[in-house]
């Protein structure tokens, strides 16, 4: 704080004496937070050791042999999970804290071996046989069950990733539009279900009071993956009576996400729904002025574009002034 | 010059101080309430989430804007400096829009202002481009001048760091023109501007009429101390010379002075460091930190020390033994460091980034080959897939 601008203040008669002293003392006393810093070290040891550690196996694997690598990504994974468990604050429906940032680390390092030793065991044994949803469903349940018992949101993260992955579609945010054909019936119907279950899975979590801060990452996955469906849905789809499902299903969810927001008071989610609702009634609007097959749609259309991206400008303006409001 | 009412702008200050005080319970609610009264901030500022939304939203406009001015003009146009007329043209309207919103709205950075401030900056320099033939000291002084106004008059943070790089990059095409002399003094040159910058917009910075720009002169600290590392770091040195002036180095030539840039390569990153910690100075600290990356691939590119499996490894494991040794030496704060996080509310905690970055990071492990579920018909079996395990 600005201890210049404090002193003003008191001049103007705005700040007692005890104030500006106040803020003399918190400012002399405040410390210097390494916090970041220390945790974007400790996050890059993790990965780096963890890669490292992948390719020395992958090189050496002759040498090694499987046992001796399965043995010793299963003790390592052990070890984190008891350190864990030993660690672990008492298990709570409510948000637990973790005893201190090392717990978090041991967690996803404990996690991610497990996964890989499952895959490794499917890889090289295939242990689970034909039945491959199983080598993907249980690292999802393992994952899904550390997440609630050691209240970890990364751990969470990575559960949704994997029961996505085994309901074939790949949603880390970097790839949830590289990764997928979009085009193909079947990813989109997986990507509702999927969003459709995650939201569920949000409404209970708020609902019944069950980890109540997973609320957030489930609806954040949950709006996107439903909403990049739909909107996908919408671009691909023939004019078959699925595609009028779908429209519902997306003016239900946006409306339903909309209004939640604007009670919660996210802003987060006030913009999604707003942006994926105007994406998807443009390219109805589209598809409409495409069926004229007219030269004079290529101007109405880009009219369309600039009149309603002005307006929404307009709506987002009005319904941030409503949230703040609301807030206060 | 400034587009906005200073005196706003210092009750803007006074407001947020004023927050953080209410925060550490230094003044009490009605004392913020008399402050607030007796220094009101008419500004329009959205939620920083809204102002992403705003910014796209306007993007999209002056883009599709600039489609229909084209489409409707096309009869007009005729030729490329036509179009490049009608870029310009058409900046001159964002930036009258902006010059409107900010004195009759009171927008500030409200993303609307941001985007159409950008746009017509990109927009004169299409103009530019279009017209073609350009060297790059055409160039960069052209960026150079349009920034530095702009960043003048709007004190924007972005545009003010692209006028410092535009500046350098002038320097940079004066040089090359000199001849030999001129060639190998380069990044000495380069390197002193740096640092003379550094030291000019620190004594900037707490110049009272300056203190509007506050924001903009640490953006130029910054990209000062980046580019005093950049300049003499070995491998930028190397291949830009190579590059740029015929040098023909082949695979493990070295340049002349090499030593003189393998120190700056290796020490700088530490002394930067030091600084930090001892002024206990944030930018100072995290560009360090940074640049302690730059040190280990200039020296990973040109020598391999050891395999890439055991530096992962050996590195893996000194950074987290080190932060697992800094976490419990800072248990309790010592020399004025904590570990512990500061209360300021941050955006990245509300929308938790970092479980989305270990999302990201770590991806699905075990990949089925192909997946006969009836999720997904197995089309995407592999999403995601990346055999890293």
């Amino acid at each position: 704080m600005n201890i210049h601008l404090f002193e003003k203040l008191r001049t103007e008669g705005l700040v007692s004496d005890t104030a500006v002293q106040a803020v003399k003392t918190e400012e002399s006393n405040r410390l210097f937070s390494l916090h970041w810093e220390i945790k974007t070290l400790l996050y890059l040891g993790v990965l780096l050791l963890s890669g490292g550690l992948g390719i020395l196996i992958y090189k050496n694997i002759d040498t090694i042999g499987h046992q001796v690598i399965l043995l010793f990504i299963g003790l390592l994974c052990a070890g984190c999970f008891s350190y864990c468990i030993r660690k672990k604050a008492p298990f709570s429906w409510q948000k637990v804290i973790s005893p201190n940032a090392f717990f978090d680390y041991a967690l996803l390092l404990g996690c991610l071996t497990f996964v890989t030793f499952i895959g490794y065991l499917q890889f090289e044994y295939t242990a689970f046989g034909k039945a491959y949803g199983l080598a993907t469903f249980i690292p999802f349940a393992v994952l899904a069950v550390s997440a609630y018992y050691f209240d970890h949101l990364g751990v969470l993260s990575m559960a949704i990733t994997n029961l996505a992955a085994w309901m074939g579609i790949a949603v880390t945010p970097f790839q949830v539009l590289s990764a997928n054909d979009f085009s193909s019936d079947p990813i989109i119907y997986t990507g509702v279900l999927l969003g459709g279950i995650l939201l569920l899975l949000a409404i209970i979590s708020t609902r019944r009071n069950l980890k109540k801060h997973f609320t957030f990452t489930y609806q954040n996955f949950g709006t996107n993956i439903i909403f990049i469906a739909c909107i996908s849905a919408l671009c691909v789809f023939g004019n078959n009576p699925m595609l009028w499902l779908l429209i519902i299903i997306m003016a239900a969810v946006s409306v339903y996400t909309f209004k939640q927001a604007f009670r919660e008071g996210s802003f987060y989610f006030v913009l999604i729904t707003v942006l994926y609702a105007y994406v998807g009634i443009s390219i109805i609007v589209f598809r409409l002025l495409v069926l004229t097959n007219d030269i004079g749609a290529v101007y109405l259309g880009l009219l369309y574009v600039i009149g309603s991206a002005i307006g929404v400008i307009l709506l987002l303006i009005n319904l941030n002034k409503k949230i703040k409001h609301a807030r206060i | 010059m400034l587009a906005y009412n200073r005196q706003t702008l210092d009750n803007l200050e006074i407001k947020e101080e004023a927050e953080k005080a209410l925060r550490k319970d230094c003044i009490d609610a009605a004392t913020f309430k008399a402050i607030e009264a007796a220094h009101p901030v008419n500004f329009y500022t959205p939620n920083p989430i809204i102002k992403i939304g705003l910014f796209i939203l306007t993007v999209i406009i002056a883009s599709f804007s600039m489609g229909f001015l084209t489409l409707i003009s096309l009869e007009a146009i005729r030729n490329e400096s036509g179009y490049a007329g009608l870029c310009v043209f058409f900046g001159l309207v964002c930036y009258g829009a902006l010059e409107l919103f900010i004195r009759e709205k009171k927008f500030y950075k409200a993303g609307v202002d941001d985007a159409l401030l950008w746009s017509a900056i990109g927009l004169f320099l299409c103009a530019l481009a279009i017209k073609g033939n350009t060297s790059l000291s055409t160039w960069s002084i052209c960026v150079l001048v349009l920034t530095l106004l702009a960043t003048l008059r709007f004190a924007d943070m972005a545009l003010s760091g692209v006028a410092y790089l535009a500046f350098l990059a002038f320097v940079f095409s004066i040089l090359v023109k000199l001849g030999p002399v001129a060639k190998t003094i380069t990044p000495f040159v380069i390197m002193l501007l740096s640092l003379a910058t550094w030291f000019v917009v620190r004594r900037l910075a707490t110049q009272q009429p300056l203190r509007h720009y506050k924001h903009c002169l640490t953006v130029v600290e910054v990209l000062s101390l980046l580019t005093l590392y950049l300049a003499g770091n070995y491998f930028v040195v190397r291949e830009v010379s190579n590059a740029m002036f015929d040098l023909q180095l082949k695979d493990g030539q070295s340049i002349p002075g090499a030593m003189l840039f393998w120190i700056f390569t290796t020490v700088i990153p530490f002394v930067y460091l030091y600084l930090g910690i001892r002024r206990k100075d944030a930018v100072l600290l995290r560009t360090g930190m940074l640049l302690l990356a730059a040190i280990v691939f200039t020296i990973r590119y040109y020598h391999s020390v050891m395999p890439l499996e055991t530096a992962m490894v050996t590195g893996g494991i000194i950074l987290t033994g080190g932060a697992w040794a800094l976490i419990s030496y800072l248990q309790t704060p010592r020399h004025g460091f904590t570990y512990l996080e500061t209360d300021e509310p941050s955006l990245a905690d509300k929308l938790n980034v970092e479980s989305l970055v270990i999302a990201q990071t770590f991806k699905p492990g075990p990949q089925t080959p192909s997946n006969d579920m009836n999720f997904g018909g197995g089309t995407g079996g592999g999403g995601g897939a990346s055999g890293e395990y």
